[in-house]
């Protein structure tokens, strides 16, 4: 396979798995309203967890860490998301219940500096500022993968996972407990009024959404074989963030094509510019900016994303449910509607 | 424009109440102060049960606050709240909903990014759909509420003639439309207890009319209406019984005709009112 392909792979394996961070972080801020700043550092538990529980007993690995089990994927992963939903019960119950969304977003980012500061000094947990490594990757010898036969393999592997992860996340968004967590998001103060309560929305939109980071972090420490503190610098959020608002806050699709745009297009494509001479990190930087500089750009012109966010309307869901309408006299209702009366009312 | 002297609480001079019903909501010594302004200061009334009773008061008086209090949007500094024969003093907004208390607020707080359909749809307390569990593992349950809800939705919103801006974001709603949707949302949870805040404020006149039509006509439906009014025309025609607040305490209680006989509430409210505006 030549370097081309391993690269577009690469690629592809990063599309989906932004994908899943986005469905995740969507739940939670572009459904719910929960400007969760820290949530890159939830993906980085999630991939810790999952890389931890799956190597052997850190005996003569030469690695400090704890678990150590030596659990076979699926099942790592699957511990990685639900560790990341316990963090982020803990999270919510120190934070949520008290702070209003602006301070909440100060919190959070504080937590992930301070989970960040845990990670990289105490060497115990997860082998501190050297990272996890040699985490070994799912099926490679049961299949006979060679190191370059693993990447598109994982890649589609990611596809799947993203795919049923897609329908679940479809199926939520759409229920009646979605269509709540965007009552808290447009005004919570109303939610409660109508007998929401507010904390345990936001409580399980935390833990979905948590979940979905624990899932997308899991499956970057299998793909990469590894993870380091600097992998997850809190600037990483910002990366899934654009990714939701240029794909479109509240919509599922859109957050592919975010994903596309952002992840794989701006991020990784920047890696084929030219090294800039005498200046080896520049590019890195030069991304950061485009990113920038790209955000600016959608929320100048198109602030509601490629994709937004459509609402359901009410002959699908009078289709979907299998029956027809009340006999609404439209006709007549239409009319009163559209008295001019009712339109000189002040806008509240 | 209020130049009552403070009086104390126990001695304001209220009028005996013509109605011998049990009361819905009740509230005793409420008050409320923000940095020093005592927004609300003793404020004590009755709503009787089945009845219309409006809530009025000069600007600042301390209205919406007290309707702030009493749905749990904000919690009192002292006093009590009692919904029927339970205590429900500080108790979370959501729980006092989930008791049958819905209220509206006065500048509409349309949830903008909903259609106006699910606006209504949000309403129902405790649906199926909203546990995590029946949405994967009890979808027919989920599907069967959701059937009732959206059906009734679309009733009420005929009702309410908003049934062709339903599939309209909220937030595009003109002024009159959004006062309209605040009482089909609180309609729609099926309340047995409803505060409306200035319903009809800055609508004009026929909507007024309607308004007041479909008040009366959930009064007919046995739901207990606190309404806070500046229109007296209005109270006159289709409350029951009225409360005056002026800062922050009650003033007197009584029906509207009583009160116009009453000097200090004259004084420090329909004064100027009636003087402008004689009752039809
Ligand atoms: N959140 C708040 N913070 C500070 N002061 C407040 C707050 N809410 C109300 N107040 C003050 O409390 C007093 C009573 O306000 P309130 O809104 O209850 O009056 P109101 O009777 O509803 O008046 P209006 O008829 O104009 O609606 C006012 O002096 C107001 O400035
Ligand atoms: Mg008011």
């Amino acid at each position: 396979m030549t370097a081309v392909w391993y690269y577009v792979f690469t690629l592809v394996f990063f599309l989906f798995d932004y994908f899943i961070l986005a469905m995740g972080l969507n739940i939670q801020y572009g459904e719910t309203g929960i400007l969760n700043f820290a949530y890159f550092a939830f993906v980085a538990v999630g991939a810790y967890v999952t890389g931890a529980v799956s190597l052997p007993n850190s005996v003569g690995t030469g690695q400090h860490y704890i678990f150590g089990w030596g659990i076979p994927f699926p099942f790592n992963l699957l511990m990685g998301g639900i560790a990341t939903s316990l963090l982020a019960v803990v999270l919510a119950f120190i934070t949520l219940r008290r702070l209003r969304t602006d301070y909440l977003a100060m919190v959070l980012i504080s937590s992930s500096l301070i989970l960040y500061d845990i990670c990289n000094n105490f060497v115990p947990l997860f082998n501190g500022a050297d990272g996890l490594y040699n985490v070994p990757p799912p099926f490679a010898s049961v299949l006979k993968l060679t190191t370059n036969s693993f990447i598109p393999f994982f890649a589609a592997v990611t596809g799947v996972i993203a795919l049923i992860m897609w329908f679940v996340m479809s199926r939520i968004t759409r229920s009646p407990l979605g269509r709540t967590f965007r009552a808290i998001r447009d005004d919570d103060t109303v939610a409660a009024a109508l007998g929401k309560n507010v904390f345990r929305g936001q409580l399980k939109s935390m833990i979905i959404g948590s979940f979905y980071a624990g899932i997308g972090g899991g499956l970057i420490i299998q793909f990469s074989g590894s993870l380091n503190p600097t992998a997850w610098l809190p600037g990483e959020t910002f990366v899934v963030f654009a990714v939701i608002i240029v794909g479109g806050v509240g919509n599922n699709v859109g957050l592919l094509v975010g994903s596309l745009l952002v992840e794989t297009l701006l991020v990784h494509l920047t890696a084929f510019l030219p090294a800039i001479p005498g200046h080896p990190g520049l590019i890195e930087y030069i991304d950061a900016m485009l990113i920038g500089v790209f955000l600016m750009v959608m929320l100048w012109f198109r602030p509601q994303g490629v994709w937004p966010e459509r609402p359901r309307l009410s002959a699908t869901m009078v289709r979907l449910l299998g029956k027809r309408g009340p006999s609404v006299d439209e006709a007549r209702v239409e009319a009163d509607v559209s008295d001019a009366a009712l339109n000189d009312g002040s806008r509240g | 424009m209020s130049d009552v002297t403070p009086t104390d609480p126990t001695s304001e001079p209220t009028i005996a109440t013509t109605s011998t019903t049990t009361s819905a909501l009740r509230c005793e010594g409420l008050t409320k102060a923000f940095q020093g302004v005592h927004a609300v200061n003793g404020a004590t009334f009755d709503v009787p049960q089945g009845q219309i009773t409006a809530l009025i008061g000069p600007n600042g008086a301390g209205k919406t606050t007290v309707v702030n209090i009493l749905s749990g949007s904000m919690k009192c500094d002292s006093g009590t709240e009692y919904l029927g024969e339970d205590e429900v003093t500080n108790m979370e907004s959501f729980e006092i909903a989930r008791l049958g208390l819905m209220r509206t607020f006065q500048l509409s707080r349309e949830l903008g990014g909903l259609t106006v359909l699910e606006n209504l749809l949000v309403a129902p307390k405790l649906q199926p759909g909203e546990s995590l569990f029946n949405v994967f593992f009890r979808p027919g349950t989920v599907r069967r509420a959701e059937q009732v809800n959206v059906e009734r939705a679309l009733e009420i919103l005929g009702t309410y003639g908003l049934y062709a801006v339903r599939d309209d974001r909220a937030r595009e709603l003109s002024g009159g439309q959004k006062k309209l949707l605040e009482i089909a949302r609180a309609v729609m949870a099926s309340p047995r207890i409803l505060l409306l805040d200035e319903p009809m404020a800055g609508v004009n006149p026929a909507l007024i009319e309607r308004i007041g039509g479909y008040i009366l006509a959930l009064k007919a439906q046995g739901v207990t209406v606190l309404m806070v009014e500046h229109n007296l025309n209005v109270v006159e025609k289709i409350c029951d019984h009225v409360i005056v607040l002026a800062e922050g305490r009650t003033l007197a209680t009584g029906r509207l005709s009583e009160l116009r006989a009453n000097k200090e509430v004259v004084r420090a409210y329909l004064g100027e009112v009636i003087d402008a505006r004689p009752p039809s």
